[in-house]
């Protein structure tokens, strides 16, 4: 029976799953283009709303602010996350334990790592702003740097290691022209994957961020502004902003040969 | 001269036992090998020498200064490594040029030292590639290059031609070999193939379970073990169990063996008694010993021809090798019957 199976049966379901996953995705683009601006009715094409977009001076601002917070968190993950997968997997006869405890930010849910930052930049006394959402999207995405350059780490030969100090290079000559060229295709695709999640998080940055609207960033902008309805200037950014994570998640897979984390 | 002493070095992980109290000098311009099984400990005596192993106890004295405290990449020795270790991100030329640019010489001499090394390993055609591009016998002269281009006092080579074929390795041992003294740099092989070390060696090491069994010249090694197991591990060797007697030696099956005992045996001690092949004669006229057998196999070896002769002596056929003179002027079909001959003084007898 599974030997006989139907191949026009298989396409029409495979068909049927891209259709679930990727036509909301499409209607959202296509109306991003449509010249009247309303949902039921297409009147031409057009690209007045991305003028609006970049004339919306809320909406530039909220823009500026979320590619400070994804350019410096994922510059401090991929700084940190590297050497931490790097020291992890020479220190990793020492159990696995220490694993766990690294990729715990990735598993928690969104909304517990947002409260715990929120009560523990309360506690201190920390004002709020970009600088808090930076350092919450570094938690986060110090993990995947992390797993990410981990997964390179396991095929490493660390004899190329002994041999850089064989022929006399210090530890950080090593660090420096050794083993960071040689994971350099893994670092990148861990930064990418970091700026790409960085870029539209929204529950961490919402709870870090304090009052007012001085750290206000683009998922938040979002988020305000579809509570009077979904403009097409929000359309039109959604599709920039899906553009630019699309751009940056195919890279980051292609640097990466060995897959992302799980795979 | 002596270049390196090695004294009363010992390795232990835990309690486990890598290396037990060594004791070796190795000359200036010496090729020098350390044989032995997997777990033999031969490897971790190396990495001791190259610093990548702490010794627990012992000293490893270069020209006199001793060298165990230092780390790796402040001793003037360097490692050819089993898996060769190139660096795949850079280029041959980048690779060889590495070892002199964490000295920071000028870059003027380190180019002029890539180019002449490029042209020893006969590599300048392929400067601008990266190891991967290269054939396994290419990466193994890149990673010789790469250490020989240091000019180190001392080389250490694991397993150099492990990952060759057959004849590629035939090929390279004479290459070291020519290097070597071309160089006139002391080179310390690791190796677990007792051919190689015979062929390539001034000395050799035999190590077993971290101690120094023998020591010495291939020619004694080879002729004059000093274990059973030494005699066992380098080359052939047919053994009969037998017991000494007040006046020599009686195999297992009653025969008498006329051959020299050694010191430390006395009657009535039991003995293994060794006999290499190519030390047995067809025959056996005007030798001391001399069995009669059937042939049960033959070999052809090209120059020789290795036959397996079934005798009362021992329970497994002897093992005799021929000349290919012998194989035209006798027959050897297999279920013949044989005499063979061997002297006394090519007969070694342990304490069993």
């Amino acid at each position: 029976m599974t030997s006989q199976a139907n191949p026009r049966l298989m396409l029409a379901i495979l068909a049927a799953v891209f259709a679930f996953l990727y036509v909301p995705i499409s209607v959202l683009v296509a109306l991003s283009f449509n010249e009247g601006g309303l949902p039921t009715a297409w009147t031409g094409f057009s690209v007045k709303w991305y003028g609006a977009l970049f004339a919306n001076s809320d909406i530039m601002s909220a823009a500026l602010n979320t590619l400070i917070v994804a350019l410096a968190s994922t510059l401090l993950a991929t700084l940190f996350g590297t050497l931490l997968a790097i020291g992890v997997e020479i220190r990793r006869r020492k159990g696995r334990f220490l694993e766990t405890i690294i990729f715990a930010p990735m598993i928690i849910p969104d909304i517990v790592l947002a409260i715990a930052l929120l009560s523990f930049f309360s506690l201190l006394n920390v004002t709020m702003g970009l600088h808090t959402i930076i350092l919450s999207h570094v938690v986060f995405n110090l993990a995947f740097v992390c797993s990410v350059v981990r997964a390179r780490l396991k095929t490493f030969d660390w004899s190329i290691v002994e041999a850089s100090a064989d022929l006399g290079g210090t530890t950080v000559t090593t660090l420096i022209r050794i083993v960071i060229p040689v994971l350099l295709p893994a670092i990148v695709a861990g930064a990418l994957l970091a700026f790409t999640l960085s870029v539209d998080e929204f529950i961490i940055a919402f709870f870090t961020a304090g009052a007012g609207r001085a750290a206000i960033t683009l998922p938040m902008q979002i988020f305000a502004m579809i509570r009077f309805g979904v403009t097409p200037e929000i359309n039109a950014l959604a599709t920039l902003i899906m553009a630019v994570s699309v751009v940056a998640l195919s890279l980051s897979q292609r640097l990466n040969r060995g897959g992302l984390p799980g795979q | 001269m002596t270049l390196l002493s090695i004294r009363n070095l010992r390795k232990y992980y835990g309690k486990a036992r890598a290396v037990e109290r060594l004791d070796l000098d190795i000359a200036e311009n010496e090729f020098f090998a350390l044989l032995g099984a997997s777990g033999s400990g031969k490897t971790t005596v190396l990495r001791m020498l190259a610093g990548f192993e702490t010794p627990t106890d012992g000293q490893i004295l270069l020209n006199g200064e001793d060298i165990a405290p230092l780390p790796p990449n402040r001793r003037p020795v360097n490692l050819m490594f089993q898996s060769y270790a190139l660096f795949p991100h850079m280029t041959v030329a980048q690779n060889l040029a590495y070892g002199l640019e964490m000295e920071r010489l000028p870059r003027r001499e380190i180019a002029a030292r890539v180019d002449e090394m490029l042209g020893i390993i006969q590599l300048s055609h392929l400067a601008r590639r990266k190891p991967d591009q290269l054939s396994g016998g290419q990466r193994q002269r890149v990673a010789l290059g790469r250490a020989l281009v240091k000019r180190p006092k001392l080389l250490l080579l694991d397993e150099p031609l492990g990952a060759l074929d057959k004849k590629l390795r035939g090929e390279m041992q004479m290459e070291l070999k020519r290097i070597q003294a071309e160089f006139g740099i002391t080179f310390i092989v690791v190796t677990h193939d007792q051919e190689e070390a015979l062929v390539m060696a001034d000395r050799i090491a035999i190590l077993k379970d971290g101690a120094l069994l023998q020591c010495g010249t291939p020619h004694e090694i080879y002729e004059h073990p000093s274990s059973r197991y030494a005699a066992d591990f380098i080359g052939e060797m047919n053994f009969l169990s037998g017991t000494a007697t007040a006046d020599g030696l009686q195999a297992s099956s009653g025969q008498r063996i006329v051959a020299e005992v050694p010191d430390g045996v006395d009657p009535g001690d039991e003995v293994a008694i060794a006999i290499r092949p190519e030390r047995m004669k067809i025959g056996g006229s005007g030798l001391e010993n001399s069995v009669t057998g059937t042939v049960v196999a033959t070999a052809y070896l090209g120059l020789d021809l290795q036959l397996h002769l079934q005798t009362d002596l021992a329970p497994d056929p002897l093992l005799v090798r021929l000349t290919a003179e012998d194989v035209d002027t006798h027959s050897l079909t297999e279920g013949e019957t044989l005499t063979i001959g061997w002297a006394a003084k090519d007969t070694r007898v342990f304490k069993a």
